[in-house]
């Protein structure tokens, strides 16, 4: 059944190797395409399950989160769209959006999904200049993640991978909620996440 | 949709949702603000980056060998059987995460008057630290004076509505906390329906407000 997975339209310029197996998956339902992804997503989608540190959550649901989110990146791979993000950041979601469902199941009988379409479907003006934005802020990223000093990047990881809220966070760090948030804000400063402007409007309406 | 929306929910409420730890009630609010504000959908996305950065920079794990066998076994099971309806019917004209909660309701939510110009429908979340409603204000009606007793975030879905600091339009997203007191009134130019959460009833500001405070309650469902 497996099709050779297919050279991306013209239009699209994302080209690194995921992203273009996950088209492939999306497009012709090519499972060897899926079985590449497979391979490098379900040891980092592990490790992310690992990671964290909400409660109710135990090692025997690590595995089970990798399968849940492989098969719904199966599911959902049609929706992907490789002009807004790469493969690894919408993997990212969905392994996000699955972490939060299976906490929810666990303690409540109500429960709804999460989706990424709820808000991922959403038609945005792209352009050739957007992508390229975002290419580069996801290259200068990697870099200057790797340069954030100790204090920011401790937080940023309680945050992301232990799912920690900056209330937890600052409860476990001793630290006020105030320095919690404007840690993060000056990582995301320095990682040009946000621009600076967009903090100012930000600290009046705190207030 | 990409109206211009002016008012957004900070930053830091958007890194919580971007991580995934910010609550329901709140990411429920915040998906319906991203339904309609550009600026946020993009802000998050390069939040969503930092995430996907760490994720991939993280030690990996090894997996069970037999672990793809049995996800490729649960899909083909999955292949076999109908396939599952991936878009939510239009139920109204709301964002998706709005339809979502509508949709899922068994006693799908109805309107009830709350006052002379506002009617609330409470939504089902399945979370009991917020109230999420609908609040319909009809055209130039007028709200009493209140306070928050809580947090309470709101998101404009349909038409406007003004307070004594600003005019607020489709997607604009507010927070209100204890202390703000504020009179909304709907626009003159039609009805505004607002999704909002709330921990914790308002006060009424007016000298007969004791009276109907009482009867003020939240209903989370
Ligand atoms: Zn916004």
């Amino acid at each position: 059944m497996a099709a050779q997975s297919n050279p991306l339209q013209s239009s699209v310029k994302r080209s690194d190797q995921w992203s273009n197996l996950l088209v492939a998956v999306g497009e012709t339902r090519d499972r060897a395409a899926f079985a590449d992804l497979f391979k490098h997503y379900a040891p980092l989608i592990k490790s992310f399950a690992q990671a964290s540190r909400h409660e109710g959550w135990f090692p025997g649901l690590n595995e089970d989160l990798v399968q849940e989110v492989m098969i719904k990146v199966w599911q959902k791979a049609a929706g992907y769209n490789p002009e807004k993000a790469s493969a690894t950041t919408w993997i990212y979601t969905v392994a996000r959006n699955c972490r939060i469902d299976m906490l929810r199941r666990k303690s409540n009988t109500q429960h709804l999904p999460l989706e990424n379409e709820d808000y991922w479907h959403e038609p945005d003006e792209e352009t050739p200049t957007l992508l390229l934005q975002q290419k580069r802020s996801e290259e200068k990223l990697r870099e200057s993640l790797a340069q954030l000093p100790k204090e920011q990047d401790e937080i940023l990881r309680k945050v992301y991978l232990e799912g920690k809220s900056h209330a937890e966070t600052s409860e476990e760090l001793g630290l006020p909620l105030g320095t919690v948030k404007s840690r993060v804000r000056l990582a995301l400063q320095k990682m040009q996440i946000l621009v600076p402007a967009e903090f100012q409007d930000e600290l009046t309406h705190e207030q | 949709m990409n109206s211009k929306t002016v008012h957004h929910p900070e930053t830091s409420m958007l890194l919580e949702f971007s991580a995934g730890t910010l609550e329901t009630a709140a990411s429920i609010c915040v998906s319906a603000h991203l339904h309609f504000c550009a600026h946020c959908r993009d802000s998050l996305l390069r939040l969503d980056q930092v995430g996907s950065k760490l994720m991939e920079d993280s030690q990996a794990e090894p997996v069970d060998e037999a672990l793809f066998a049995s996800v490729m076994e649960r899909i083909d099971r999955l292949e076999d059987g109908a396939s599952e309806p991936d878009k939510y019917s239009q139920v109204g004209d709301y964002p998706p995460s709005v339809n979502k909660l509508i949709e899922a309701d068994d006693n799908p939510p109805l309107w009830r008057r709350l006052s002379g110009s506002v009617d609330v429908a409470s939504l089902k979340t399945g979370q009991k630290k917020f109230e999420v409603a609908l609040h319909r204000i009809c055209a130039g009606g007028k709200t009493p004076k209140h306070d928050h007793g809580g947090l309470e975030y709101t998101v404009v879905l349909k038409g406007s509505f003004s307070d004594e600091r600003s005019v607020y339009s489709e997607g604009d997203f507010i927070l209100r906390k204890p202390g703000d007191t504020h009179q909304p009134m709907g626009a003159q130019n039609g009805e505004c329906i607002c999704l909002s959460a709330q921990s914790a009833p308002i006060k009424l500001s007016s000298p007969l407000g004791f009276i109907m405070n009482n009867l003020l309650r939240i209903n989370p469902r």
